[in-house]
């Protein structure tokens, strides 16, 4: 009895958890198809397809549709060319201030993004990078960095030395050894560092506001002014127009993420 | 002990010449990323510190010239007048207050959730663990905007929970624009993270230790308590940290969820930036938050420095 008792509670539980996560999600998607609805009912009074030809007949929106779909990929090149080299040699080589270098991450991690973002105007001002898309890209990158090298140096750090060390046995060149051993073992890792860096460019939005607005909207900047100008529906559509790349990103890669790639990335060695 | 001991060691012993040659090399090639977070984090949090105690002159000229109410320090003798404006002030106090509340009730809530949820999966798993471990990743890829919104309007006053609560009659409370959503909002955006990192934790306590300490007729709830949550220590204090982290700093969800007054600091930041056109508070009160987050920091190097002391890294 007390068995069935505890799974019961579990299950419970369970529910919760579900309606706590799903829930907030699913009632703003059935907004987007409502055409109106009184309190309290369950449902919408009548349902209708009228807000998502409002969003795509928007030009505002879709240009803030392309733009995120520019910055986040160029985000993430960007990244993975200035950090990958960088968490390989965190990996692979002891050099003076590496520790230090690990921690200045962290570090410039934990500083207040709002905090920052304001202490950056005046650096920006200066080198004229208010309203220039090189100066929203710096901003991604910025919170890109963490991800970009700490989940890469510790994928790099789990190839086994011994697989390297037996293809430069059997003649390998340098180059060959990390193309063909080292690089295919550490790439899901990195896989994961790519995607967490894209969601966080596409996610970004204060500092895209205050850097880039008016001229430069992407689809979070555009969320805030949509939230108060728009009817709620509009921004339920919008929402799940911005939530389709996520989603997309987290049935590809579930497993790995889940498989514990990034939680090592989370422990400085 | 740890997940990474079977990673490895991350630094191995190699001769003399290779590690020199290693040496230069990692050097170079670690430094792209440090020289853009030198350039673009360091020097302007320099700048604005030195900002926020009274310099105005170089490359601050400009933002103190459109800033009111700058305080400026006399010569080279920094001023704190600034920040005893700040603490001098009833409803920044406040604020300070509620960030730190917001932020303990949140972190204990999420790491209890991201225990639990991993505890399962270890001692349990099966299909309702898959579920709850699906369950729990999925806020990681909702913009923060989005599930800001979503859960304003879940809890307002035509929300799910009151339209289900006035079918049977009853009247439940407005939860919108409240610090109560703060606090929803802030658990939901932070729960992914720290459940990926305290599960992968309690999944790398070796069964045989639990084996061992039931074989010896501990309960289960006395292995859990004595084995496997210290042997994943380091893992959790880990989610702690970071969760904390960000819970402190963050703008979204306080700005779209909570009310006016009091609210969270990282909104009055932007207040004091944006609204009030006063860039010195705005840089004082991050440093105030930057403060705390340095305490909350320090625990995590701790802890990265012990579990290195334990496989031998250092």
């Amino acid at each position: 009895m007390p068995r069935v008792l505890s799974r019961g509670v579990v299950v419970l539980l369970a529910a919760v958890l579900a309606l706590f996560i799903i829930g907030p999600l699913a009632w703003l998607a059935v907004r987007a198809f409502a055409a109106s609805w009184t309190y309290p009912d369950l449902l919408p009074d009548a349902w209708t397809l009228r807000w998502w030809s409002v969003v795509f007949s928007d030009r505002a929106l879709g240009v803030a549709v392309q733009n995120s779909l520019f910055f986040a990929p160029i985000t993430v090149l960007v990244s993975a060319a200035i950090c990958l080299p960088a968490a390989y040699a965190f990996a692979r080589f002891e050099f003076p201030g590496r520790r230090f270098f690990l921690i200045g991450v962290f570090a410039a991690n934990s500083f207040p993004k709002m905090g920052l973002f304001v202490s950056l105007a005046a650096l920006f001002y200066a080198l004229n990078l208010m309203n220039t898309i090189l100066g929203i890209l710096v901003v991604h990158v910025l919170g890109t960095v963490v991800f970009m090298t700490w989940i890469p140096a510790a994928a790099f750090a789990a190839v086994p030395r011994s697989l390297e060390e037996a293809a430069r046995d059997a003649g390998a060149s340098k180059l060959r050894t990390f193309f063909s051993v080292t690089l295919p073992i550490a790439l899901p890792g990195i896989l994961v560092a790519a995607i967490m860096s894209f969601l966080s460019s596409f996610d970004e939005a204060q500092g895209t506001y205050l850097v880039g607005a008016p001229d430069y909207m992407t689809m979070p900047t555009q969320m805030y002014s949509l939230v108060l100008n728009y009817p709620t529906q509009v921004a339920a559509v919008f929402s799940i127009l911005l939530a389709i790349p996520s989603v997309a990103l987290l049935l590809a890669a579930h497993k790995h993420i889940v498989g514990g790639h990034l939680a090592e990335g989370f422990q400085i060695k | 002990m740890t997940a990474e001991l079977e990673a490895g060691p991350a630094v191995v012993v190699r001769p003399a010449t290779a590690a020199a040659a290693g040496r230069t090399r990692g050097l170079l090639m670690a430094l792209p990323p440090m020289v853009l977070i030198a350039f673009f984090i360091g020097f302007p949090v320099v700048l604005a510190f030195g900002f926020s105690l009274g310099f105005t002159g170089g490359l601050n000229r400009t933002i103190a010239l459109i800033g009111q109410n700058v305080h400026t320090a006399h010569g080279i003798v920094p001023t704190l007048s600034a920040y005893a404006e700040m603490f001098t002030n009833a409803r920044f106090l406040g604020d300070l207050v509620v960030t730190v509340v917001v932020t303990v009730v949140s972190t204990t809530i999420v790491i209890a959730l991201a225990v639990g949820i991993g505890l399962y999966l270890k001692f349990s798993g099966g299909l309702i663990g898959k579920v709850l471990s699906a369950l729990a990743v999925v806020p990681l890829f909702i913009p923060v905007v989005i599930a800001s919104w979503a859960i304003l309007g879940f809890y307002s006053a035509n929300g799910f929970l009151r339209s289900v609560a006035a079918q049977f009659g009853v009247d439940f409370p407005i939860w919108s624009y409240t610090l109560v959503t703060v606090v929803i909002g802030s658990v939901w955006t932070s729960l992914p993270f720290a459940t990926l990192l305290v599960s992968s934790g309690l999944q790398a306590v070796p069964q045989a230790m639990i084996d061992a300490a039931r074989d010896a007729g501990a309960s289960f709830w006395r292995v859990v308590a004595s084995v496997v949550v210290p042997m994943a220590g380091v893992p959790i204090i880990i989610a702690t940290t970071f969760t904390a982290i960000g819970i402190l700093g963050s703008f979204t969800v306080p700005y779209f969820t909570g009310p006016n007054s009091p609210n969270m600091l990282g909104v009055d930041m932007s207040n004091y930036f944006s609204a009030f056109n006063q860039p010195q508070q705005a840089v004082v009160i991050a440093f105030i938050v930057f403060a705390i987050a340095s305490g909350i920091a320090a625990v995590y190097v701790w802890a990265n420095f012990r579990s290195a002391k334990e496989s031998g890294a250092v």
